[in-house]
């Protein structure tokens, strides 16, 4: 083990300018309508949710096109617990979180061994599937095709989080946190494995890394996160359905971290803006809007195949 | 017995089609390394032309026959130069980049194409004309067969079986092959792998528009997102038989569409998706190489 070198204040200028845009984003209730502040707070829960496929497809290195279905289970057990258990909202979430971690890591453990484009389709199949399950009502609590609907308020030490901007507040918090989590991912052994994986499984395995461990780690950390994301994705519409958690949910969450760019937290972020954000402005032109979107990708992908804010190669 | 018997022939009609597409996907696949998320659209996009075609036409007092035939000529040409287009200008310049890109290029084509179809077309389901075919129905051991079924039935088999000669009988289908196994290999041997790319997505995409259309005149409809329930269908085809292997997108097709036909027939009609997915996922734990196993190289 060498002992890392002397970290000068330069050496977190990214930090720094993420995090004054961070603090700079807690205004936006200030200067947005509420309709708009409605879009920046799913665009805090979307990019959650990218930040968390990039745990298993851009760090991992495992296509998963099927990452919808723990955003769903964690929005589903949230709505479940509230609206048939009377659970307040914050005591599900720690439920949201388990449940979506669990199924990840149970549906991968057997097929993270497939290789890439297999585990691709078998993740298209268990997102068909979850959303099938939730549409025919399994065991009589999913509420079918319309979903559930009716979720309390969620309340925070006795404070109701009423107002838009309190949720949107709610979401930045936590979108916060996330990135965080993220940068601390880079630098931990967990990360460190991740990367050595990706780059040769043969070599890091002789060494003595257990490849199957890691990688279904990877998928329960990233479910994990999803699942929180669905918890505030159930809290801010208030109502679940099945139609918020189709492949075509997966699909864009995939192509987030592959056009901003894969393990790169400023790229998820950007891939989320452009693929979320900059739909909800062209919205009279709704016919020609997913036109020009799959013209886009197409465009991104010959022009920077690397994505448009890649990771740096870091000497480590 | 009637039961069964018709869902045999259910089956095989649309085991046909799923076949013709899922050829498609396969030999994309085994020669550049890519699932074509577009290929279903492009086949949709076969079904479009022909039903434009038909409906003009209906009334006019031509014949079916040859109204069908100048359908599928016209469908055929158009696709297959939208294939052509579509590997120039979305796969071409990423053949050496990471793969997760092409992919994310192929979602981006898919999307486009489908979105395409529907500015054209409309969003709503189109219906194709009545009366193009003869609506002769045999009936068989308590099953009726419709003329429509045959015809898809047998077109399926010759279509499959003169693509089988030209991949495994002709020089230019011993090419394919070879670029198929090691296209770096196959360019010192002097093949021309550009050429042989661009073949795949003139003969896949013309498999696929038959098809598509295929779809339309069974089902008599055609919606613009048809394209992703086809092309998965047919994909998953594709992967039961062994992605990349011509003879095994052909049984994998034919077995789906039976699975389907009798999942639908006999167990539950809402959950034959999630049976279907839930086959495929079961048959790649047990055989992750497809049933006749995989022909292609591993990349190291």
């Amino acid at each position: 083990m060498t002992v890392p070198p002397a970290r000068g204040i330069l050496a977190y200028r990214n930090e720094a300018i993420g995090a004054l845009l961070w603090a700079l984003g807690l205004a936006l209730p200030a200067v947005l309508d509420s309709s708009w502040v409605a879009v920046a707070a799913i665009f805090a829960i979307y990019a959650i949710t990218a930040l968390s496929e990039d745990v298993i497809l851009g760090r991992g290195g495992m296509f998963d096109m099927g990452h919808a279905v723990y955003f769903g289970i964690g929005a589903y057990v949230t709505a479940i617990l509230n609206t048939e258990f009377g659970w307040p909202i914050f005591a599900t979430l720690p439920f949201a979180i388990l449940a979506a971690a669990a199924v990840g890591a149970l549906l991968a453990a057997p097929l993270i061994r497939l290789r890439g484009d297999y585990l691709l389709v078998a993740t298209i199949g268990f997102n068909a599937i979850f959303v099938l399950a939730m549409q025919n009502n399994l065991a009589g609590i999913t509420g079918g095709s319309d979903g559930l609907t009716g979720l309390d308020v969620p309340v925070l030490f006795g404070l109701p989080l009423e107002s838009q901007s309190a949720m949107f507040w709610l979401d930045w918090v936590a979108l916060g946190i996330v990135m965080v989590l993220m940068r601390n991912l880079d630098r931990c052994e967990f990360g460190r494995t991740l990367r050595y994986l990706k780059q040769d499984e043969l070599a890091a395995t002789t060494l003595g890394v257990d490849a199957r461990a890691a990688k279904t780690l990877a998928f329960a950390v990233g479910a994990g996160l999803a699942g929180l994301a669905g918890t505030l994705f159930a809290v801010q519409l208030s109502t679940v359905s099945p139609t918020s958690f189709v492949f075509t949910e997966s699909v864009t969450l995939f192509a987030i971290v592959i056009v901003g760019g894969k393990g790169s937290v400023p790229g998820v972020l950007l891939g989320t803006a452009l693929m979320f954000v900059v739909p909800q402005f062209f919205r009279q032109f709704a016919t020609y809007r997913y036109f020009a979107f799959g013209f886009a990708m197409i465009a991104v992908m010959v022009l920077r195949p690397q994505g448009l804010w890649p990771r740096r190669i870091q000497n480590e | 017995m009637g039961t069964f018997v018709q869902q045999v022939f259910n089956g095989l009609t649309v085991g046909g089609i799923y076949a013709l597409i899922a050829l498609g996907y396969t030999m994309v696949y085994g020669v550049m390394r890519l699932i074509n998320f577009a290929h279903g659209d492009l086949c949709i996009l076969g079904a479009f032309i022909g039903l434009t075609l038909l409906s003009g036409a209906a009334g006019s007092g031509h014949p079916g026959v040859a109204l069908l035939l100048l359908a599928f000529v016209l469908a055929i040409a158009v696709v297959a130069a939208a294939g052509v287009l579509l590997e120039f200008v979305a796969y071409r310049p990423l053949r050496r980049a990471d793969r997760l890109a092409a992919v994310v290029s192929a979602l981006g084509a898919s999307v486009l194409i489908e979105n395409g179809i529907m500015i054209v077309w409309g969003p709503n389901v189109h219906v194709f004309p009545s009366g193009l075919l003869p609506e002769t129905v045999w009936h068989v051991a308590g099953a009726a067969i419709t003329f429509v079924q045959v015809l898809i039935i047998l077109a399926s088999v010759v279509l499959m079986a003169a693509l089988y000669v030209f991949v495994h009988h002709t020089k230019f289908g011993t090419a394919i092959r070879a670029a198929a196994i090691d296209q770096d290999t196959a360019r010192l041997m002097g093949i021309n792998v550009n050429r042989v790319i661009v073949t795949v997505f003139v003969v896949g995409p013309a498999l696929g528009a038959i098809g598509g259309l295929f779809v339309g005149v069974y089902y008599r409809e055609a919606y613009f997102t048809m394209g992703w329930v086809y092309g998965l269908y047919a994909f998953i085809a594709a992967i039961l038989g062994g992605i990349g292997n011509i003879p095994g997108a052909m049984l994998g097709g034919v077995l789906l569409g039976l699975f389907n036909a009798f999942a639908a027939g006999y167990i539950s009609s809402s959950w034959q998706d999630a049976i279907t997915f839930a086959l495929l996922i079961g048959i790649l734990l047990v055989r992750p190489t497809g049933l006749l196993g995989e022909r292609v190289a591993e990349k190291v």
